[in-house]
C-alpha cells in the first residue's frame, strides 16, 4: 500500500502488536532440515552464524 | 563414544518392519533410495518364520507353509513386541502359531529343530531372528556387512516397544541408528526426490495395511515435519479386503458344491483360501479381472472363478467407505478442513487399491495432489516409502557418533514454539477490511526460522507502507441455493449470496487478518519494484523485520518486535 501522509516511526518503523502464543510442538527428527536445525540449536548459534560457517 | 578405538565405517540401512510384510532399503552413491531385493526377488518381504524339520523359512516360503504346516509359523508378530499379553490382540494369529504369555513376555511354541517337543521361542527372539535374515539379505546385496540401520515404527509406538526391537535389533548384531515415524518416513521418500521443490504444505498420510490402517496429518515447514493428528485403526486394512473375497468365493464354491462343505470352516481350507484371495486382490489392483484357482479347496474339490474389478469394487464398497471415514476423519481431528490440505500420500500395500484413491480424489477437492498409482503416475510404489524415508535418512545420518544423534533427537531439541497465527502482508491496501493478505510464514511453522518473500508495491512507486500482520485462516461458504445435498458447511460464516452464481455451494480459504504486527515505510521506490521483505523469528518470539527495495540503493529499514510477554502455553 501506498505510505499515507503524516504517517510517523522511529527509522521509518511502528511496531503495533507482538506475535500470539505460540503452539508447543514436537518436531520429527527426520530430514536434512530437521539436522540443520539441532545443529543450531545444540551449538546455540543464529541463521546468520550458521550460514558464514 | 568417541573411543580411540578404530571403528569400521558403518553401513546403514533403511528398514521397515511391518505385521505382514518388511522391506529394506539403501542409498545409492548418488543419493537415490532404491528398495532391495531378497534372494527370492521379494521387495516385500512377508514378516513370516515357518519351520520344518528344524528348517527355517522366512518370507514368502514360510508364507505358503501357513497351509500345511501353520501351527510351526509364525506371523503378524511386530506389535506383539514390547508388549503385556493382555494388551496384544490375537486375532492376526488364527492361522498361524498362537501366542501365549511367557513371563512378561508374549512366546510361541513351535517346534523349531529337528526335536519332537516344540520349544517356546519368545516373541523378541522371532523378531531378532527376522532382522537377522533382514540384514544378510541387505548385506548379500550390498556385498558388505550391514552394521546399522534406520527402522519404521509407528506413531503410536511405545517408547517400551522401541526399546524391545532395540534389544531384539541388537541381539542380531544390528545398530539401531534411530526410529522414526511411518508417515514421516513416507513423506522424506517424497520429499527427497530430485525433482521436489522445498514448500510449506500440509500433508495427510494414509498408511493403509494389511491388518492395521494409520493416518497422520503432517504440517511441512520449510522441510521440517510436525504431526498434528493422527488416527490408528486395528480393524481396517488389506484383511479385510482379502475377507471379502473369502466370503464372496466361498459362498460361490458352495452354490456349486453343495456336499463338500464350507472352506471357511476347514482351517486348510480356509488357509488356501486366503492366500489364493489375497492374490486376487493384487491382480485386481492392476487388472481389470483375476482368476481365482485352487487345487482341492474343500472335499477335494478344485476350484477356479473369476472376478472382475467392479464386482469387486461392489463387495467392498464397505470397507472402502472406512478408509476414507478414516481419513477425512483425522483431517477434523486436527482441526483442519479439507481445504488446507495440500497433498494426499497413500503408503502401504493397500494403497495400490485404484478405488481407494478414486474414493478420496471425490472426497477431497480438485486442487489437492494425491499420491497413489491410480490418481498420479509420479507416484511412488506406496509399498515401498517407508522403507525409502528410512534410508534417506539411514544415509544422513549413519556418519554420527551416536551421542550426536541421541542428542538431536532429544525433546530438548525437538520439543519447539510453533507459530498460532500465519504471518504476512497487507498488499493493495493499508485498510485490514479490504486488504489482500500475503502468507510469509504459514501458521504451524516451528521458530526458530528466517523467510524472505517479494511483494510487489503500488504501481507507480513512490512512499511504500509495508504493514505486517498475523492472519487466521477462514472457510468461506457461497452458496447460491440452498440444496440439500450440500458439502457440509462446517462455518457458519454467512457471507452475502451471490445470486449470479449457479454452480452448487463453493467453498474456499481466505485470510482474515487477526492482528497488526507492525507498519515499514519503503521510501522512494522505483515505478514496478518489489520489497524485500525478511521476517527473523527467534525462538521466544522476537520478530526482526527487514525491509528493502529489490535492487534498490537504499538501505532499507529494520525494526524488531519485542517477545510477547505473557506465553500462556505452559511448557514454554
Amino acid at each position: 500500500p501506498v505510505l499515507p501522509d503524516g504517517w510517523a516511526g522511529t527509522n521509518n518503523f511502528k511496531a503495533s502488536g507482538t506475535l500470539s502464543a505460540p503452539n508447543q510442538r514436537n518436531l520429527e527428527p527426520v530430514g536434512p532440515h530437521f539436522l540443520a536445525h539441532a545443529r543450531r540449536k545444540r551449538h546455540k548459534r543464529t541463521f546468520s552464524e550458521d550460514d558464514r560457517i | 563414544m568417541s573411543g580411540e578405538e578404530e571403528v569400521p565405517p558403518r553401513v546403514a540401512i533403511g528398514i521397515s518392519f511391518g505385521n505382514s510384510n518388511s522391506s529394506i532399503a539403501y542409498t545409492t552413491g548418488e543419493g537415490k533410495a532404491e528398495v532391495i531385493a531378497n534372494e527370492e526377488g521379494d521387495r516385500q518381504i512377508p514378516s513370516i518364520l515357518s519351520y520344518v524339520e528344524g528348517e527355517e523359512f522366512q518370507g514368502t516360503q514360510a508364507k505358503s507353509q501357513l497351509v500345511r504346516n501353520s501351527a510351526n509359523t509364525v506371523a503378524y508378530f511386530r506389535d506383539f513386541l514390547g508388549q503385556d499379553f493382555k494388551s496384544i490382540d490375537p486375532t492376526p494369529c488364527h492361522q498361524s502359531a498362537h501366542p501365549k504369555e511367557h513371563e512378561t513376555t508374549i512366546a510361541f511354541s513351535i517346534r523349531d529343530s529337528e526335536s519332537e517337543t516344540p520349544s517356546t521361542v519368545t516373541v523378541s527372539e522371532i523378531t531378532t531372528r527376522h532382522l537377522r535374515r533382514l540384514k544378510t539379505s541387505a548385506s548379500d546385496f550390498l556385498g558388505k556387512p550391514v552394521t546399522a540401520a534406520v527402522i519404521t515404527v509407528p506413531t503410536n509406538c511405545t517408547d517400551a516397544q522401541k526399546e524391545a526391537l532395540k534389544i531384539a535389533a541388537a541381539a542380531a548384531d544390528l545398530e539401531v541408528l534411530q526410529f522414526i515415524n511411518e508417515p514421516t518416513a513416507a513423506v522424506l521418500a517424497y520429499d527427497a526426490r530430485p525433482e521436489s521443490e522445498l514448500s510449506d504444505k500440509i500433508t495427510v498420510v494414509a498408511d493403509l495395511g494389511g491388518t492395521r490402517s494409520d493416518v497422520a496429518v503432517i504440517a511441512s515447514r520449510g522441510g521440517m515435519y510436525s504431526i498434528l493428528a493422527t488416527a490408528h485403526d486395528y480393524n481396517l486394512g488389506g484383511s479385510q479386503l482379502d475377507q471379502v473375497l473369502m466370503d464372496h468365493f466361498a459362498k460361490e464354491f458352495l452354490k456349486k458344491n453343495k456336499s463338500a462343505g464350507d472352506p471357511r470352516e476347514n482351517d486348510r481350507s480356509l488357509a488356501k483360501l486366503k492366500l489364493e484371495s489375497e492374490a486376487v486382490k493384487k491382480a485386481l489392483s492392476l487388472g481389470a479381472s483375476a482368476n481365482f484357482s485352487v487345487e482341492s479347496l474343500a472335499g477335494g474339490i478344485d476350484y477356479t472363478a473369476t472376478v472382475n474389478r467392479s464386482r469387486y469394487e461392489l463387495l467392498a464398497n464397505k470397507v472402502f467407505a472406512s478408509f476414507t471415514r478414516l481419513i477425512t476423519g483425522v483431517v477434523e481431528k486436527a482441526g483442519l478442513d479439507v481445504l488446507d490440505i495440500d497433498e494426499i500420500v497413500c503408503s502401504g500395500g493397500t494403497s495400490h487399491t485404484p478405488k481407494i484413491a478414486n474414493n478420496l480424489r471425490a472426497a477431497f477437492p480438485e486442487s489437492i495432489t494425491i499420491y497413489a498409482p491410480a490418481t498420479n503416475t509420479s507416484s511412488l510404489n506406496p509399498s515401498e516409502l517407508a522403507a525409502r524415508g528410512a534410508a534417506i535418512q539411514a544415509s544422513l545420518i549413519q556418519e554420527f557418533e551416536k551421542e550426536d544423534v541421541e542428542q538431536s533427537t532429544h525433546p530438548m531439541v525437538t520439543v519447539t514454539p510453533h507459530l498460532r497465527n500465519a504471518i504476512g502482508v497487507l498488499l493493495i491496501s493499508g485498510d485490514e477490511s479490504k486488504g489482500k493478505f500475503k502468507t510469509i510464514l504459514e501458521a504451524e511453522t516451528p521458530v526458530p526460522v528466517r523467510r524472505t518473500v517479494h511483494v510487489t508495491t503500488p504501481r507507480e512507486g513512490g512512499d511504500v507502507l509495508v504493514k505486517l500482520c498475523e492472519g487466521l485462516r477462514e472457510i468461506k461458504v457461497t452458496k447460491p441455493e440452498p440444496k440439500p445435498k450440500a458439502e457440509k458447511a462446517d462455518e457458519d460464516d454467512e457471507d452475502d449470496d451471490d445470486d449470479d452464481d449457479e454452480d452448487e455451494e463453493t467453498r474456499e480459504k481466505v485470510w482474515k487478518v487477526s492482528k497488526p504486527l507492525a507498519e515499514a515505510a519503503v521510501k522512494g521506490v522505483k515505478k514496478g519494484g518489489k520489497i524485500e521483505v525478511q521476517v527473523n523469528v527467534s525462538a521466544d518470539l522476537e520478530v526482526v523485520v527487514i525491509a528493502r527495495e529489490v535492487g534498490g540503493k537504499n538501505e532499507g529499514v529494520r525494526g524488531v518486535l519485542s517477545k510477547p510477554d505473557v506465553v500462556e502455553n505452559g511448557k514454554a
